[in-house]
């Protein structure tokens, strides 16, 4: 396995009571870069990145065959501590949803759950994440408001922040923007591209120009099937199989 | 022309007139049905006063509450009924303390943990607890806690303010649980994600967001538990020893202790009419009926916050600033320790003080050793066995009153008349004359709380009118029972001059099921989708012709689970029939409803606290009332889940 994978997955399948909802996908997550998913409604996408951070596990009635590993380690695998996992691995959802809590509070809670206690280091933890989410100066003078007060594209991306907060390797984001106006989804966009230099960023989106805009690779999946996974550009420009020029280029979907 | 053009064409004139004059007619029934609540309760309150009054005028209104001693039946009379308001407060105090915790924790198994088979086994048990008649606890309260509780601590009588804490901390349970499950269950699932999704382990993502965030209808629901507590009658009666003191010293929780429920339930029936002692006991009801009004409408208040918001966007929920939160968890903690202190240093044996104090030293060592991991095995344990308390004390009241009730079971025990006193003999009449009452009450009640409900649902929109209506409601909902009884004593047995009879009693537990009924009609009206009224309106159909054949059959499943749920309730409750229609002891049957009647929880309440050496009929008694009620929710259960399942297709 190549040095520049963190995540891979091999022959995966998942059953959603009898429904076959992922069917022996196999994909190499690049490190460092951002992966675009994108298909059709109903392809599989979203369940694909809820395995990565195994949040399928909460629902009942789901069956995994197959292998993930990140960095070369089998999440599956009994040792694997799914929160040790989910610290690694961290989620922003399609829906912003921060706690009822204060700003402050969002941001701190990962930190706190992972045991920081000193108010100092807190702080520290919160303003650097706030900045990296490019929020900071829109919120530091309202750090102990409510974070429901905040606008939909804030709450984004304070739950970023929150993510950001507690120093994952990678960053899975469900349809980050598709609540959002497209202000607030620029803004998202640019931070995605920033994210990069430090982060692994695996992105869901229904958006093509989206996907075009922000991510070095794609993958294209259709029916539960990865169809074709690639450089961007190239899945763009030359996708090898129908299917995927067909969705590209709008005959359906 | 059609068939149809024809017809129309014919149609006499005048007959639109006809029928808005119809229409307005029917709106004006059910405007009163509707407006029968607040009667109600305007009545009781006058009632209550008029007869209260005088009370008031003779020791004045600080001396009557405030005063030290209750002694009406002393050559010096005196009526001071602070002993009795601390004796409330106390006995209440001691059931949260028993019930939040184990309420909490099985709520929070319930919807966060419990798979979902474990989850249709206790849902059930857990409404099973709810069903179970208040004078039945008191019964197995009476012979099985208090002999538990004398055993244990070596103390001359269990008829304590501890074992009134417990079993009306029991009472209280499903109560709690119930709307807290209820609370949590409904916080948004993105949150639950959001935190796990961060690393938290599930432990942490219940107890830092969503506790928090279901706070509020925690909150309602420990005040509807007390408000529960604070109502009870009989059960309390039956165990709390009933002194009219203050314990000696405050903490002492060993000590007997009597409330203001079982003042009125203990001295109602000796009375002399129009003294001032029968004013007193009228002055107690209403501080009573005060104390219940203000918690119940404060827990009202709430919820129906929380309900408003849950149909907005989440940014509506309450929110909890970190600082309240702390205080929170803070006041909780110290509460904790007083109340681990209190019971350590006083009432606990040697062996179990010494235990406790070993597992709070262990723990305060160890906490900060231990990985969340660990910390999350153990939270899980207390709270799985909360749920285990929780069905285990159901299965001990069944497993007694079953055991020792099926032997005194026969055919004539059920179908002849007591003989001895209830030592021999069966308990037919009593049956009968608890099915007379239940059928009356629902007779009288169904026909109103439907009414009501339809009146609330389809023909106003929400005005002052209809607030005074909902909380006419929600106060006659929360009235404790001793108070519907007294009522009917005073109005319909004295002032209407009805005598003891069976119809004062229908109406009375008709007045006091009313709630329910009309909740629960609302409920199912309010599972209508608006379409389908939109379609039959569209079609030239009158409102009356839509609420008739396209709104109420879809909702009669609902209506008759609240009809059923009344029928359970008012079976199995005493303190509102026991001035008002029943005689313990009657050879024959009523012949009309000018009469009174025996009924189960009056008969058994008798046998229990009057007659000793009754000791098998008490409990055939018991088990046929529990069966009664318990086989009526049964099928109210059963029916809401049929047609539950149904509608999800």
């Amino acid at each position: 396995m190549s040095e520049n994978t963190i995540i891979s997955t091999s022959n995966l399948n998942l059953w959603y009571h009898e429904k076959h909802a992922l069917q022996s996908v196999s994909m190499k997550i690049p490190k460092k870069k951002v992966t675009a998913l994108i298909g059709p409604s109903g392809c599989g996408k979203s369940t694909l990145l809820r395995c990565f951070n195994r949040l399928n596990d909460l629902i009942d009635h789901v069956k995994i065959t197959g292998e993930i590993t990140l960095d070369n380690e089998d999440i599956h695998a009994p040792a694997t501590d799914v929160v040790t996992l989910r610290k690694k691995v961290g989620m922003v959802f399609q829906k912003p949803n921060p706690f009822p809590k204060s700003i402050y509070e969002n941001v701190a809670y990962g930190p706190r759950v992972h045991g920081v206690k000193d108010k100092n280091e807190l702080d520290r933890i919160v303003e650097r994440s706030l900045r990296h989410a490019a929020i900071w100066d829109e919120v530091k003078d309202r750090l102990n408001d409510s974070a429901l007060g905040l606008s939909g594209g804030q709450q984004q991306r304070l739950c970023i922040a929150r993510t950001l907060a507690v120093e994952p390797e990678v960053i899975l984001m469900d349809e980050p923007c598709s609540a959002l106006d497209p202000i607030a989804t620029a803004k998202i966009e640019n931070l995605i591209e920033l994210l990069k230099q430090d982060y692994t960023v695996i992105i869901v989106t229904h958006n093509m120009q989206q996907a075009a805009r922000v991510s070095d690779y794609t993958g294209f999946m259709y029916l539960g099937k990865l169809i074709e996974c690639g450089k961007t550009v190239q899945i763009f420009e030359h996708p090898k199989e129908e299917l995927t020029e067909n969705y590209i280029t709008g005959r359906f979907g | 022309m059609t068939l149809l053009q024809k017809y129309l064409a014919n149609k006499p004139a005048g007959s639109a007139a006809f029928s808005l004059l119809k229409e307005k007619a029917i709106r004006t029934v059910f405007f009163f049905t509707a407006f029968f609540a607040v009667i109600v309760i305007a009545f009781i309150i006058l009632f209550l006063f008029r007869d209260g009054f005088p009370i008031f005028t003779q020791v004045g209104i600080p001396g009557f509450i405030f005063g030290m001693d209750w002694t009406p039946t002393a050559m010096v009379p005196s009526y001071g009924i602070f002993p009795l308001i601390v004796g409330t407060i106390f006995v209440t105090i001691g059931s949260m303390v028993f019930a939040v915790p184990l309420s909490i924790g099985c709520a929070i198994y319930v919807s966060e943990i419990a798979s979902p088979r474990m989850k249709s086994i206790l849902k059930p048990a857990i409404e099973l607890l709810a069903g179970i008649p208040s004078v039945v606890y008191g019964f197995f309260g009476l012979v099985v806690l208090t002999t538990f509780i004398r055993t244990t601590f070596s103390i001359p009588t269990g008829e304590t303010w501890f074992a009134a804490s417990i079993l009306l901390g029991i009472m209280a349970l499903p109560t709690i649980i119930s709307i807290s499950e209820d609370a949590i269950s409904s916080v948004p699932c993105e949150f639950k994600e959001g935190s796990l999704a961060i690393g938290a382990t599930r432990w942490q993502t219940i107890r830092q967001v969503i506790v928090p965030a279901a706070l509020s209808g925690i909150a309602a629901a420990i005040i509807l538990g007390i408000g529960r507590a604070i109502g009870e009658t009989m059960a309390v009666l039956m165990v709390a020893g009933n002194a009219a003191i203050i314990p000696d010293p405050i903490w002492n929780v060993l000590s007997p202790i009597r409330t203001l429920t079982a003042t009125i339930g203990i001295e109602m029936g000796e009375v002399p009419v129009g003294s001032s002692h029968y004013s007193a006991l009228f002055g107690v009801a209403i501080v009573l009926l005060l104390i219940t009004l203000v918690i119940n409408l404060s827990a009202v208040a709430i919820l129906s916050r929380i309900r408003e918001g849950k149909t907005l966007h989440i940014t509506d929920r309450i929110f909890v600033s970190r600082k309240t939160m702390d205080r929170i968890t803070g006041l909780f903690r110290y509460l904790a320790i007083a109340c681990v202190a209190i019971f350590v240093l006083i009432a606990a044996p040697l062996w179990l003080s010494v235990s406790i104090l070993a597992v709070i030293g262990v723990w305060y060592v160890a906490k900060d050793r231990l990985t969340q991991g660990q910390i999350q095995k153990i939270a899980f344990a207390f709270v799985v066995a909360a749920a285990i308390i929780v069905v285990a004390i159901l299965a001990i009241i069944l497993e007694d009153i079953v055991v020792h009730g099926l032997p005194a079971i026969s055919w004539e025990f059920l179908t002849q008349p007591p003989q001895d006193l209830g030592r021999a003999g069966g308990i037919f009449p009593a049956i009968i004359g608890t099915l007379y009452l239940v059928a009356g009450a629902i007779l009288i009640a169904l026909p109103l709380g439907v009414g009501a409900a339809i009146y609330l649902i389809e023909y106003t929109r929400e005005s002052r009118i209809t607030k005074l209506i909902r909380t006419g409601v929600d106060l006659l909902n929360g009235t404790p029972s001793i108070v519907f009884g007294l009522f009917g004593f005073a109005f319909l047995v004295l002032y209407l001059n009805f005598g003891v009879c069976v119809l004062v009693g229908q109406i009375t537990l008709a007045l006091m099921v009313l709630p329910t009924v009309i909740r629960t009609t609302e409920e199912a009206l309010k599972n209508i989708p608006l379409s389908l009224r939109e379609g039959s309106l569209a079609l030239g159909a009158t409102k009356w012709q839509t609420i008739r054949k396209v709104v109420l059959p879809p909702a009669i499943p609902g209506i008759v689970t609240g009809a059923i749920l009344s029928i359970g309730r008012a079976a199995g409750e005493t303190a509102p029939i026991m001035f008002t229609a029943v005689v313990f002891s009657q050879r024959f049957l009523p012949t009309s409803i000018f009469q009174p009647v025996m009924a189960l929880p009056y008969h058994l309440f008798i046998l229990a606290t009057n007659v000793p050496g009754s000791s098998t009929n008490r409990y055939g008694t018991a088990l046929v009332l529990l069966m009664l009620v318990i086989g009526v929710y049964s099928i109210a259960i059963v029916i809401r889940n049929h047609f539950q399942n149904k509608a999800r297709g």
